[in-house]
């Protein structure tokens, strides 16, 4: 199955600046794929460019196996940096220009409205909303027309917790209905609870990309404490299979192959005479990878 | 084209400064004019002034007159342009429009289109003006297409001064430089630029100065019978200046193409 978008060898300076450097990865058809980083990682700069709103340095992308650029972002709701729209003219109004650049009709207006919650100030200019409410205007547009695939650039800026919440669902629900949906993030949390694959973004450069799972794999460590840490810590460093020991906070972390369990640490531990008090299997999240790989 | 055209003017009817500039171009246009058709402005000012031209809104000479003068006036529709296309780059709406679908070309092929759009209507406008002038002040309509090629020639000055505003308006993509750099060019420079090279021509080929070539097209009508009682100088002739009007609207069309093919948004 041909990607939704391939991203072969894409750099960017500005001036002295390599704002990304020879990034190349695929967005498969059906995905939830995060582009995650830190601030001023290149994020809005990669998607700028595959939107052509900004000229790669080097390196090239394709849509849908090779289609025509603006044709394929006719197919394509985009959110990029800031929700830009005609501050003089209402939501109505906006979108109807969307809707024509897209060369899509007007039907599903009213309904892309009320689902971004805006149906009651559709009649409102632009330069009257909130923050929240053009950020809920540009996720609006990006739905219109019902187009394949959508492209979110940081879409929870500037909502509260209700709006947030609202966005991951309906991320969820987009997904489930076939949209492919490439989101840009800094905010972890929430790319970790609807993301589907993952490339993590340092300075320009493509940490790593893959399915979560996959990214996240073999990185699960075991924490456990008991009453003379140091004691423990000596006795762990000494078990086969054992990667990495760490002692912080009163607890020591265990990383080791993927053989080994909870219970095999358990029971390694009682026959070398320690008794453990606290024993958890700690999935690693996002986040910590996230802050170990771009620390 | 025209769907692009449509779309350039979903983003206009509603704002403002588009209905303020278009208003005062067809409101003040026709009562500067019917000023000196009514002597009310005169030369030397006061009720001893001289008034020169309340015979020029006769036919055939209406046409001049009126096309001087709107020749002035269109920099109100020179400055709409810049306002407008820096409005899309301030406000980002220009990447927007290229994230909805429209290719970079679109972008600045919906713009080129409003240039000709506004210049049209402007032609017009003038022409019906020129009809109206021309029939209240020689009372029928003979004569009335005599120099009518004139009001073409404002159609060509106002694809000349849109279509440098547009350039300016992406050249610079801050309006109030732009603006003020239109100004600073058109009033001045221009003119220091054209005396300059005249002084060492054998022709006058400083007068092919982007704007000075549309201006020599419509030039102040009695500056014309003034001339043609001076010692005959050298002059380049009107197909000349249509030529070079026409060079500078596609030097403004293909630096803008340019600038935006090549340029971050």
């Amino acid at each position: 199955m041909k990607p939704i978008l391939s991203i072969q060898g894409i750099s960017k300076k500005y001036g002295f600046i390599q704002a990304l450097k020879d990034v190349s990865f695929d967005v498969p058809e059906g995905s939830v794929y995060g582009i995650l980083g830190p601030n001023g990682s290149g994020k809005t700069t990669l998607l700028g460019i595959v939107l052509d709103v900004l000229l790669a340095s080097g390196g090239t992308y394709q849509w849908f196996g090779g289609m025509r650029p603006e044709d394929a972002r006719k197919q394509i709701g985009s959110l990029l940096e800031t929700p830009n729209f005609y501050h003089y003219l209402s939501a109505y109004d906006n979108l109807e220009i969307t809707a024509g650049i897209r060369g899509k009709g007007l039907d599903d207006r009213i309904a892309v409205l009320k689902q971004v919650g805006l149906f009651e100030r559709r009649d409102s200019k632009f330069l009257t909303y909130s923050l929240g409410m053009k950020q809920r205007l540009a996720i609006g547009a990006a739905l219109l027309g019902k187009p394949k695939v959508l492209v979110l650039d940081e879409p929870t800026n500037g909502l509260d917790p209700a709006g947030i919440a609202e966005i991951r669902e309906l991320i969820k629900k987009l997904n489930k209905e076939g949209y492919t949906i490439i989101i840009a993030s800094h905010l972890l949390d929430e790319v970790e609870k609807v993301c589907t694959h993952v490339a993590i973004l340092k300075k320009g450069n493509l940490l790593v990309q893959g399915p979560v799972d996959v990214v996240l794999s073999n990185e699960d460590h075991i924490e456990v404490r008991a009453a003379d840490m140091e004691a423990l810590k000596a006795v762990l460093e000494e078990m086969p299979g054992v990667k990495k020991i760490r002692l912080a906070d009163n607890t020591v972390g265990v990383l080791c192959e993927a053989y080994i369990r909870p219970e095999d640490v358990n029971s390694y531990c009682f026959n070398k005479g320690i008794v453990l008090s606290h024993l958890v299997l700690k999935k690693q999240s996002l986040e910590s990878k996230f802050i170990e790989l771009t620390k | 084209m025209i769907e692009l055209l449509r779309i350039e003017w979903l983003k206009l009817k509603q704002y403002r400064t588009f209905w303020v500039l278009m208003g005062l171009f067809m409101i003040v246009l026709p009562l500067w004019n019917y000023g000196f058709s009514a002597g009310l402005l005169k030369f030397g000012g006061g009720k001893k002034g001289v008034n020169f031209l309340t015979s020029a809104y006769t036919f055939p000479e209406v046409w001049g007159h009126l096309g001087f003068w709107a020749s002035y006036f269109i920099m109100f529709l020179s400055f709409l342009m810049i306002i407008i296309n820096t409005n899309e780059f301030t406000f980002r709406t220009n990447r927007q429009n290229v994230i909805d679908g429209w290719s970079r070309l679109q972008f600045f092929h919906g713009k080129v289109m409003l240039v000709v759009a506004m210049s049209a209507l402007a032609t017009i406008y003038l022409f019906v003006l020129g009809l109206l002038f021309g029939w209240a002040n020689s009372g029928s309509l003979n004569g009335a297409m005599t120099d009518i090629y004139k009001v073409g020639y404002f159609f060509i000055l106002s694809l000349n001064y849109l279509g440098f505003g547009l350039f300016l308006a992406i050249w610079i993509r801050k309006s109030g430089l732009a603006i003020g750099l239109f100004l600073m060019y058109s009033l001045f420079l221009e003119h220091l630029c054209y005396g300059i090279i005249n002084r060492f021509t054998v022709k006058p080929y400083g007068n092919l100065l982007p704007l000075q070539s549309s201006d020599e097209l419509l030039p102040l009508p009695w500056a014309t019978m003034a001339k043609s009682l001076l010692p005959v100088e050298s002059t380049l002739s009107m197909s000349t200046y249509v030529l070079g009007t026409m060079i500078w609207c596609l030097v403004y069309y293909l630096a803008g193409r340019t600038m935006l093919q090549k340029r971050d948004w």
